[in-house]
């Protein structure tokens, strides 16, 4: 007997139904990205970043000293990390199944966060590129700026439920909107 | 307390991104010291009124453990250092 995986977004229960046009102020899952650990082995911390900025149609995120997070929405995790693994003096382990990606846009995105993390995020202190871990929504996670009004949420899996949730109430004043996008 | 800390890594981060792990100044003895001597590094601890060294774990941020220096009657943080630097520049000072 063969077993066929389904693949189902952890997220499916809270949006599939509620389904409608996107606001300006939106929140949308991605369905399948590609989320990579890289670890930096000891003295290498600097030539892995270099290596790491090197990279095309990957984005990365750091969360602390010689460790950051690969994203990508193109290439398959097996791709990605063929290509990270060739870095010297670093470490990549595929993360994709246990992180739940989710990008947060609109003109008062920032006010909408305010009520949910703990840092600054002043263009002048987070700037568009930034990255860093953090409580949202008093779960570890990893907040990146994408844009002046644009910011991705990464969280594990098993938490994201409860994250979509929280930022959806928060958002509930600016009417945003939620689907998979 | 303290209600923020300023995390070599991640910039300025509130205190519940923190936990607390204790003096950080008892030094841990060499494996074959006496017994007082592991009894006092293990139980024995100072509560003192002013400046304090304490581990901090930035668990949900860079997850690196700091030290923290700082007042616990005035509230200020007078400095914050990756604990590993720090242990290094203890060693360099010759605190063993
Ligand atoms: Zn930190």
């Amino acid at each position: 007997m063969t077993i066929s995986f389904a693949h189902r977004h952890v997220l499916e229960d809270h949006i599939i139904g509620f389904e409608m046009k996107p606001n300006a102020h939106h929140l949308s899952v991605s369905r399948r990205p590609t989320i990579v650990t890289v670890l930096a082995h000891a003295e290498a911390e600097e030539d892995v970043q270099l290596a790491l900025d090197l990279l095309e149609d990957v984005s990365i995120r750091s969360c602390g000293p010689c460790e950051w997070l690969a994203v990508s929405q193109s290439s398959s995790p097996e791709a990605l990390l063929r290509l990270l693994r060739a870095i010297p003096g670093s470490s990549a382990f595929d993360q994709s199944d246990g992180r739940v990606l989710m990008q947060i846009s609109g003109p008062d995105v920032r006010r909408i966060l305010a009520k949910c993390v703990g840092i600054d995020l002043h263009a002048d202190v987070f700037a568009v590129g930034a990255s860093g871990n953090m409580l949202i929504a008093h779960v570890a996670g990893n907040l990146a700026r994408s844009g002046p009004d644009s910011f991705e949420i990464i969280v594990p899996r098993s938490y994201a439920g409860t994250v979509f949730e929280e930022l959806k109430e928060m958002g509930r004043e600016f009417a945003l909107t939620a689907a998979f996008g | 307390m303290a209600s923020l800390i300023t995390c070599p890594h991640c910039g300025v981060r509130p205190k519940e991104e923190f936990s607390i792990r204790g003096d950080a100044v008892p030094v841990r003895p060499a494996p074959n010291a006496s017994d007082e001597t592991w009894n006092r590094y293990v139980f024995v601890r100072d509560n003192p009124k002013g400046v304090i060294r304490e581990y901090w774990h930035h668990v949900s941020g860079c997850r690196r453990y700091l030290v923290v220096e700082r007042d616990n009657v005035s509230h200020a943080v007078l400095s914050v250092t990756d604990a590993t630097v720090a242990g290094r520049a203890g060693q360099k000072e010759g605190v063993r």
